[in-house]
């Protein structure tokens, strides 16, 4: 087990709330008063936060804006994450929120921490503080530059323990001199040599493997079992059974693949679940409590100032998140003690939920987060750690339980399924005088459709509604939630209206749209794609695409070509406004890897299910993006560095299947409102 | 069994029918090579066997026997990494990281076969490999990137 060696050696610690939370009103929310950052006498900086890192970059991130801000190099930076024995409390990552709150809040610490080394060297040599400054890891006089003293001089014999004050002074985007460009990534050599560890490559002495038997559909109860071949597998420790709990514990990973293939099961499943084929009619069947978002207005009075009334109706499917890395755990108990090594984005869940499961109290559990091979929305709950920590327990061993593909695509969350109608007015000038929008979202409640539900298009006469219905999946998480599925109908809509009046779909939208960051990226996105150069040719298509999310604001044009039922996305510009950027490169990467996701969405994924027992759980029958589908991508970070950090990991994702649709009218004039996209041409 | 990785030479008694993967990742506890699906569509299990990229996920661990298997662990010269690695690292060709072993081991693979490959073989190269986070446009640059170096590299020795 890791020793925590940071406190006992820290000659300066930094304390603070983890997030920093702009304004004033809303503070309390920042968490409780916890050690963030720490400096041994050797000046080396390690820094605590209860985020993970699942290939956002916030691991590489954090240490460059900490290095920044204390003139240390990077490499002496060293960033924990997600350790519950040794991070601060925190919910986990979620809403593109680390580098907007955890980031800025690191940033301060850092920033305190200089102070403190500055207010020790004044101290020191009798002068002002004000005279003195920092660089590579020194204290330097500017009035008499031969005068320097290094971090670790100055914390010899140091045992400080300073607050962030509420004035703690951050660079600005002109002092940067690591932040605003391009940098190696710190994890990089772990992750091309095969050295970055993952859940399922986490092993301890004398460890176990296990397996757990899952329900074939969601909700279904364990009715009979036959274990007698099972047990008969060579190699295997024990087979549990405690209720509906079943699990199998073996000397190797193959082993117990065998037993619990050898496990005969029956199952109660809840009849009557709808299929992929008739889940429209469910959701408004199942319909649960109505949020109105916003009313205003007097929508009878924009539909009769209207000219034409559009009503069209947008069916997306459930789509899974489908990590690299199938989820695992290695839970290992030292008497009432658990330790549990998984990959897990919000370890505190994790903690909570061991806790509730296996009856011991919270500080007795420790979980530490390993690399996490992909995210998207998935990998938030308990569920492989508590099977680790039962069998653990059972065996009295160390045991790692490893998910197969098939597992992770039945048992992960999927994306919410929605069936969304919207209606509006608009003039012959192309004003939206009119819009009344209606989103049903499955499982869940209404929480999960409401991201991205409202419009920012002007809108005098609106109504925007979301509501939950029953689900015969497991709904939950996924890149910016509903988001991207409200606003594919949003922005498919929109279109509509374009193509009913006559106008240039981006035309239309600027004529609609006051809002100036939004106005910003769409008139960038537009030039840097050259918008106005479409060619004649019958099966090549332009569509744009704006949106919201996590703060930030993005527009995206993309080129495709229609071949058949094929669609070829060849070409995206996405301009892109998270105000402040920190991290470019990591930026780019992030709305690329969205564009690449979201294509996924629009043109081959869903999750195809038959009264809840998924049917494609694999990847050679659940398509996803490959290298061959890969247009060329270019992404302009348009935000203004004067205006704070927002959301990057998920924003970008939100337009790009409405910008995909739109051009595949473009291309055939056929509008198509289902995902995914199955293109038909004219007759 | 002999099973020869990374130049060295183990001696296993090891069923026949286990996967070349899971001999990998249990007994010689090279973890570097992942486990991403079981049925060889997504590459992320891809080693060297006499070179050739191949699916350890999906191949019997006897058909590897005596033959010179190469994982993402060996595939650096000591200190110095291979020049596809060098490329990974220095256009942030990944994001989780989960994929990335075996995306490195096919383009290895694919620049000992084709030292100058155009955009048309790279990918079909590495189209049986799926990285989720979807950083494939970096890939693309950094095997173009790889394959010049090691271009001029062989030029300057001649």
């Amino acid at each position: 087990m890791t020793v925590d060696n940071a406190h006992e050696d820290a000659a300066l610690i930094v304390m603070g709330p983890p997030r920093w939370i702009e304004d004033p009103a809303l503070r309390d929310t920042a968490g409780a008063e916890a050690r963030l950052l720490s400096m041994d006498r050797q000046g080396r900086v390690t820094a605590f936060s209860g985020k993970v890192e699942y290939g956002q970059g916030i691991r590489s991130g954090f240490a460059l804006a900490i290095a920044d801000e204390l003139d240390v190099p990077v490499a002496s930076v060293r960033v924990v994450l997600g350790d519950t024995g040794m991070v601060p409390h925190d919910r986990g990552t979620t809403g593109s929120a680390s580098t907007r709150t955890v980031g800025a809040q690191l940033r301060r610490a850092a920033a305190t921490a200089r102070r403190t080394l500055i207010s020790l060297a004044s101290e020191r040599w009798a002068v002002d503080a004000e005279r003195l400054t920092t660089g590579d890891s020194q204290v330097v006089d500017g009035e008499d530059p031969g005068r320097k003293i290094s971090y670790s001089e100055l914390l010899q014999g140091q045992a400080l323990t300073v607050p962030i004050p509420e004035d703690a002074a951050i660079k600005t985007p002109e002092g940067f001199e690591l932040m605003g460009r391009d940098a190696q990534s710190t994890d990089a050599l772990s992750r091309v040599t095969g050295q970055a560890k993952y859940s399922r490559d986490f092993a301890v002495p004398g460890m176990l493997y296990g397996r757990v038997l899952y329900p074939p559909s969601h909700g279904a109860s364990l009715r009979e079992l036959d274990t007698a071949r099972a047990k008969r597998v060579l190699g295997l420790v024990s087979l549990i059974q405690e209720d509906d709990f079943v699990g199998v514990i073996g000397e190797r990973e193959d082993i117990v693949d065998y037993a619990l293939d050898a496990i005969r099961a029956r199952w109660d499943e809840v009849p009557d679940l709808p299929s992929d084929w008739d889940l429209p009619d469910f959701m408004k069947r199942s319909q649960g409590e109505t949020v109105v978002l916003r009313e205003e207005g007097s929508l009878a009075a924009g539909f009769n100032q209207a000219e034409h009334v559009l009503e069209s109706t947008y069916v997306v499917p459930f789509v899974s998140t489908a990590p690299m890395e199938p989820g695992a755990a290695v839970a290992s108990w030292d008497g009432d003690s658990l330790t549990v090594w998984c990959g897990d984005r919000s370890p505190f869940g994790v903690r909570e939920g061991l806790a509730l499961a296996l009856g011991v109290s919270e500080e007795q559990v420790r979980v530490i987060t390993t690399e996490v091979g992909g995210s998207f929305g998935t990998r938030n709950t308990p569920r492989l750690a508590c099977d680790a920590a039962r069998l653990s327990k059972a065996a009295g061993r160390p045991v790692r339980v490893a998910s197969s593909r098939s597992e992770e695509f039945e048992q992960s969350t999927v994306r919410p399924a929605a069936l969304i109608e919207i209606r509006s007015g608009v003039k012959a000038d192309g004003t939206i005088t009119a819009w009344e929008y209606m989103a049903y979202h499955a499982g869940g409640g209404a929480f999960r459709g409401q991201r991205g539900a409202d419009t920012l298009y002007n809108t005098p006469n609106v109504r925007v509604a979301v509501a939950g219905t029953e689900s015969p999946l497991n709904s939950g998480s996924y890149r910016s939630l509903g988001g991207a599925v409200n606003h594919f109908a949003r922005e498919v809509h929109i279109d509509e209206i374009a193509a009913t009046v006559g106008m240039d779909p981006v035309e239309l939208r600027l004529a609609n749209l006051s809002h100036p960051r939004l106005r910003h990226a769409l008139a960038e996105a537009a030039k840097g794609f050259s918008w106005g150069s479409r060619g004649q040719g019958t099966s090549v298509g332009f569509g744009a695409a704006i949106g919201y999310d996590a703060g930030s604001y993005v527009a995206e044009c993309v080129e495709l070509a229609v071949e058949g039922p094929e669609v070829k996305v060849q070409r995206v510009v996405a301009a892109f406004d998270c105000g402040l950027v920190t991290d470019p490169d990591g930026a780019r990467n992030q709305v690329e890897g969205s564009i690449m996701m979201g294509i996924g969405t629009a043109l081959w994924e869903a999750v195809e299910f038959d009264g809840g027992r998924v049917l494609n759980a694999t990847f050679s029958r659940y398509r996803v993006p490959r290298i061959t589908d890969t247009p060329e991508i270019e992404v302009m970070l348009v935000g203004d560095p004067g205006t704070p950090s927002t959301g990057a990991g998920e924003p970008a994702i939100v337009p790009i299947a409405a910008a995909i649709d739109n051009a595949v009218y473009d291309a055939t004039k056929t509008r198509i409102r289902e995902l995914p996209i199955v293109p038909r041409l004219p007759q | 069994m002999n099973l020869l990785v990374n130049g060295e030479s183990y001696e296993l008694a090891v069923d026949a029918e286990r996967t070349l993967l899971g001999v990998l990742r249990h007994e010689l506890e090279l973890t570097g090579t992942k486990y991403g699906c079981g049925e060889g569509t997504c590459g992320a299990c891809t080693v060297l066997v006499d070179g050739n990229a191949i699916r350890s996920c999906n191949t019997p661990v006897a058909a590897a026997a005596g033959r010179e298997v190469t994982t993402i662990e060996g595939l650096a010269d000591g200190d110095t990494l291979h020049p596809v690695q060098d490329a990974f690292i220095e256009h942030t060709a990944f994001q989780c990281g989960f994929c990335t072993p075996g995306f490195i081991m096919s383009s290895a693979a694919l620049l000992s076969r084709i030292p100058d490959p155009d955009d048309g073989q790279i990918r079909s190269a590495l189209s049986a490999h799926i990285c989720r986070c979807g950083v494939y446009g970096r890939i693309l640059r950094a095997v173009k990137t790889a394959a010049e170096r090691s271009g001029r590299a062989e030029g300057e020795q001649r």
